[in-house]
């Protein structure tokens, strides 16, 4: 047969296409399974790069953004996880299990001889119905704050109990819904700095309101300033060179250098004069501040930081209200940050710069102290996750418990339409339910709980009405998901069931896999 | 709540019974096997008759340490779980300086018993869980047994230290070395933050040549290097004014490029000339404000100082040192109390910092430059470490860190333990008399646990060439009997009153040892895979 494709270009079909499509899907998602639930195991990453660099984790995007990927059904399931991190925050890992269920599903259907065609519309169906059941079962606190701050915590302590910080959650889960109040409603997490000190233990992680900056003060300069007026600057503080490539001086005498040398001295210190015009008693630079202008700063009593990092002085620009300036000339263009005091505290073995009063109210600092690099790495993590659910969860204020209840929720409502439904699509509507309950299966499963015995006792208890029931990790068996305050943000839920149908949806429709040829290098003859 | 938990009772004993794949236990397997072999390896080196190690690394370089953070850090680990176990050393000698070794061998005896519970069918996170209370619970028996004390009380400062260096290459010095990490310790404590302890303020200077016996704690300020007499300046200083500079003594040298154009002989002349007035000039600026030492910043944009600056300054009487780092800039002017200088106009008198004496002295072969008798001396301190040979200096200079940071502990949770492994065998004692009080797996895993805290005791009497198995067992007894603070006395070779025979340290080192290799261990159990990544 004469060849259609390039040479090296590969093409698989039908039957064979579809198979590596669901094989490397489910791998995927048999990999991060055991990280699921509270009772969930870490996985260990090592880099084959330079290093060997080590990472242990719970969370499922970290661990699907690190891998090496070949199949390219595989790769839309770590897409999901990715876009989950960035929409929601939380579910990285339930997304991928629940695709993995579904794809699952379908090859057993499949392999019976159902149209592909006919399995997604049945999932269609049965996803509009959960969602919908889904909808109807929430609970919404937004009108009483104290309730509403008890369903934060609540959600909170559901994240972080899957993570390293389940043994502090309440702690924890403190720190983050203060933070995340202090934000008013805004899901911009770049006011919340999360600072890592290694040290002490977690327990001595705290929440600062103000901002604090890992960098030393000047030499000589005063270490404390109240009313503090600053100005965030990027601007070279060495000379202004002519930019001009081989630009030079020329000159007959050593008094004429001397001269030189004393113009460039001199430009500078009216540079800096410029500066302290502005009526400020901090200077913040991105780029070094030398000797010279910084006895300069010290001999007029302001407080300069030199060789402040990129993020760090745009957050702080940010957050005390100011704007990066790179010229000096007008300073009534220039908006100069505020803050009550700045002073230098020490934590662990490292002295910081704390801004306190700032102008942005909502900003604050959460500092973890923590045994080594990975405990910290991982807290963070962790944290972010949950700083991330609550302030979705504060724009969207439904609330649905945890432990495995939505999904059986779901799963009542799809087995109802399942039995409604006439034709093929039935089929596919069942298997979604199983792939639904597959959830709770698999969090029992990890806990070494005998999950077939604990899921028909909880179907059982969900053929009643307006059952709170789950599974409770904890002490083993199906309990009351209200009194033991396991709580999950509607928002997370929904985004799990939607992309995780649609991935499956998108694997299912595929009947040929297409390599490209590799673009070849030229050959050097 | 109690129908609950009584309904619970019954499906909790299927929480606790774990099936697992093959593959995930070779995993967990492995990773404890692993970490296992890097605590044997060091455990010979835990306790005063501890042995040392011989590290060659690949540059031939040699080094002979006991010191459990140093001997791990050199080994190239490649096994990610051993690697924790280097990383929990590491962490420990952030939180306390010492006991880097009994973290990492505790850890290893955890792991061991952890390894016997998985095989009896525990749980991975049941253990972790219950590793997790224990930690808690050790805490409070530690502190149950700690002794308060002042800072004021300097005996016993100086016996915590000398614990700890006890166990070192240099532990003959101890009674030398000991008081001389209190004294230095004790004189950069800020009254008006008396908790906490910068070890930055403290500068450890190593000379080789002569014995340890000559390290000595210097109040003031040492350079290791000569004061410069290329043209015979003074090498001796009295009534000292000192000035920090930030520019250079030399010709002029612009940002933007130059060249001078010279056209005939006579030019040259007279460029010569200027060159010469110029620093003449600056010389007499310095001269004018009395100035007689100069510390002069190292710099890497032209010559700090030139042969005839340098001449100049000798006819000036000013000591010269050049060449000083950056870095220690901070430090310098903090313990002169003086302003460095970046500019020759500002040169003032405010700026400079008195001292009493300024000279080279000779040690060894070499010549340091010594500053003593500063005026308003800043809260530093200096100590200036001799050794015969290199590889003595460099494990005085780690043993020294270690005392220093024994008093930093100190001075951070003023409590003191008893040393010797009687913390490790009360402990034991009383939580494996908790787990009895506990139901289920949890019950079975702290006892498993609590025995494997035995190993420190059990290593320090191995190490000793001691009977260990009378030695823990007599421990045992004695601690059954109510005495709280029996310990291996390794020099006797028996159980005696760890307290009476001085053998104490601070109460952070056992808490953070413990609580570290607690969360060291659950880390290792609740892995399942390792996966490889870019």
């Amino acid at each position: 047969m004469e060849r259609v494709l390039k040479d090296d270009a590969v093409e698989e079909k039908g039957e064979r296409a579809r198979m590596a499509a669901f094989i490397g899907a489910m791998a995927i998602a048999d990999l991060v399974k055991t990280t699921l639930g509270p009772k969930g195991m870490d996985k260990i990453l090592q880099s084959t790069g330079r290093g060997r660099s080590v990472t242990v984790t719970n969370d499922g995007a970290t661990i699907l953004k690190s891998l090496h990927i070949d199949n390219p059904a595989a790769k839309v399931l770590v897409d999901i996880s990715k876009v989950q991190d960035d929409e929601v925050g939380d579910g990285t890992t339930s997304v991928v299990v629940l695709a993995g269920e579904l794809l699952r599903e379908a090859e057993k259907l499949v392999n019976m001889k159902i149209h592909p065609m006919t399995i997604i519309a049945g999932y269609r169906m049965a996803v509009e119905c959960a969602r919908n059941a889904l909808l109807e079962r929430t609970m919404d606190n937004k009108e009483n704050i104290d309730k509403f701050r008890s369903d934060l915590m609540n959600i909170a302590m559901t994240t972080l109990s899957s993570k390293i910080l389940s043994q502090d959650k309440e702690y924890f889960a403190e720190l983050a819904v203060d933070a995340v109040l202090r934000l008013k409603g805004s899901t911009n997490l770049e006011a919340i700095q999360i600072l890592k000190k290694p040290g002490g233990s977690l327990k001595d992680s705290f929440l600062d309101e103000g901002f604090i900056l890992d960098k030393k003060i000047g030499l000589g300069q005063p270490k404390r300033i109240e009313n503090a007026k600053i100005l965030v600057a990027n601007t070279a503080m060495d000379t202004d060179k002519v930019k001009i490539y081989g630009a030079r001086v020329r000159v007959d005498s050593m008094a004429k250098v001397a001269e030189i040398e004393a113009a460039e001295k001199q430009k500078m210190r009216e540079k800096v004069q410029k500066i302290i015009g502005h009526g400020i008693n901090c200077f913040v630079n991105r780029q070094l501040i030398y000797n010279f202008p910084e006895e300069l700063f010290a001999d007029a009593g302001i407080l300069a930081i030199e060789h402040a990092d990129f993020e760090g002085i745009e957050r702080l620009a940010l957050v005390t209200g100011g704007e990066i300036a790179s010229t000096f000339d007008n300073p009534e263009s220039v908006k100069l940050g505020h803050c009550k005091v700045i002073e230098e505290i020490m934590i662990g073995e490292d002295k910081l710069i704390h801004f306190s009063g700032v102008d942005m109210g909502q900003a604050c600092t959460i500092v973890l102290r923590g045994a080594s690099e990975h405990v910290l790495d991982e807290a963070e993590r962790s944290l972010h996750d949950a700083l991330c659910v609550l302030s979705q969860t504060v724009n969207d204020t439904r609330v649905l418990f945890g432990g495995g209840w939505p999904e059986m929720v779901m799963a009542k409502a799809v087995d109802d339409l399942a039995r409604k439904t006439p034709g093929k699509k039935s089929h596919a509507i069942d298997a979604f339910s199983r792939a639904l309950q597959a959830i709770p299966t698999i969090i029992a499963d990890n806990a070494g709980l005998d999950s077939a015995e604990l899921i028909s006792q909880l179907r059982a208890e969900h053929h009643k009405e307006n059952c709170t029931a789950g599974i409770d990790v904890i002490t083993g068996s199906v309990g009351d998901m209200q009194k033991r305050g396991i709580s999950e943000a509607f928002k997370v839920k929904q985004a799990i069931l939607l992309s995780a149908t649609e991935a499956a949806e998108m694997i299912l429709r595929v009947d040929e896999i297409i390599t490209c040829a590799p673009r070849r290098r030229e050959d050097r003859m | 709540m109690a129908t609950a938990v009584t309904a619970a009772t019954a499906p909790s004993r299927k929480t606790e019974t774990y099936t697992d794949t093959k593959r995930r236990d070779d995993v967990r397997g492995v990773n404890i096997a692993a970490a296992r072999a890097v605590a044997d390896a060091v455990r010979t080196s835990l306790g005063p008759r501890g042995m040392d190690k011989m590290i060659s690394s690949g540059e031939q370089e040699v080094i002979i340490t006991n010191d459990g953070a140093t001997i791990l850090s050199r080994m190239s680990l490649l096994q990610p779980a051993a690697r924790m176990l280097a990383d929990l050393s590491r962490s420990q000698d952030a939180a306390a300086g010492d006991g880097t070794t009994t973290v990492v061998v505790l850890a290893g005896s955890l792991l061991r018993r952890a390894q016997t519970l998985l095989s009896a069918g525990a749980h991975p996170t049941a253990a972790a869980d219950a590793l997790h209370r224990l930690a808690t619970r050790s805490v409070d028996v530690l502190h149950g047994m700690a002794i308060p004390i002042e800072l004021s009380d300097r005996d016993s400062l100086v016996k915590s230290a000398s614990t700890a260096l006890n166990s070192k290459v240099v532990s003959q010095y101890s009674t030398l070395l000991s008081p001389l990490a209190v004294d230095a310790a004790l004189s950069v404590v800020d009254p008006a933050h008396p908790d906490l302890l910068d070890l930055r303020d403290i500068r450890i200077v190593k000379k080789l040549g002569g014995t340890v016996d000559d390290t000595e704690l210097i109040r003031g300020l040492i350079f290791d290097k000569k004061a410069s007499h290329a043209a015979g300046g003074p090498t001796r200083v009295e009534n000292a004014k000192i000035a920090v500079i930030q520019f250079q003594v030399s010709p002029p040298k612009t940002d933007i490029e130059q060249s001078v154009i010279v056209s005939d002989y006579a030019q040259m002349d007279r460029i010569l000339r200027e060159e010469r007035n110029y620093i003449l000039g600056m010389v007499k600026k310095i001269k004018a404000s009395g100035c007689n030492v100069l510390l002069i910043q190292k710099s890497i944009l032209r010559d700090a100082v030139t042969d005839l600056s340098l001449h100049y300054l000798a006819k000036a009487k000013i000591l010269v040192v050049k060449d000083v780092e950056r870095d220690e800039i901070e430090f310098i002017t903090k313990t002169l109390n003086c302003l460095p200088i970046a500019n020759i106009e500002h040169f003032r008198e405010d700026k400079l910092g008195y001292a009493d004496l300024v000279e080279e002295v000779s040690v060894g072969e070499s010549k340091i430059v010594k500053i003593t008798g500063i005026k308003d001396m800043g809260r530093t301190a200096t100590v200036l470490v001799r050794g015969s040979n290199q590889l003595v200096i460099d494990e005085a200079d780690r043993s020294l860190h270690d005392a220093l940071c024994v008093i930093r502990c100190l001075v951070n949770k003023r409590f003191l333990i008893a040393g010797g492994g009687a913390p490790e065998i009360e402990m034991s004692m009383q939580l494996a008399a908790w787990a009895k009080e506990l139901h289920g797996m949890e019950s079975y895993c702290i006892k498993e646990f609590a025995e494997a805290l035995e190993v420190i005791p059990y290593t320090l009497a191995e190490n000793a060439g001691l009977n260990p198995i009378s030695i823990v067992t007599e421990l045992r007894n004695r601690h059954a009997k109510g005495e709280k603070n029996a310990g291996i006395n390794v020099r006797k070779g028996q159980i005696t009153n760890i307290l009476e025979e001085n053998v104490v340290q601070p109460l952070l080192v056992s808490t953070s040892a413990i609580t570290l290799a607690c969360e060291c261990v659950r880390m290792i159990l609740k892995i399942d895979d390792i996966v490889t990544v870019r």
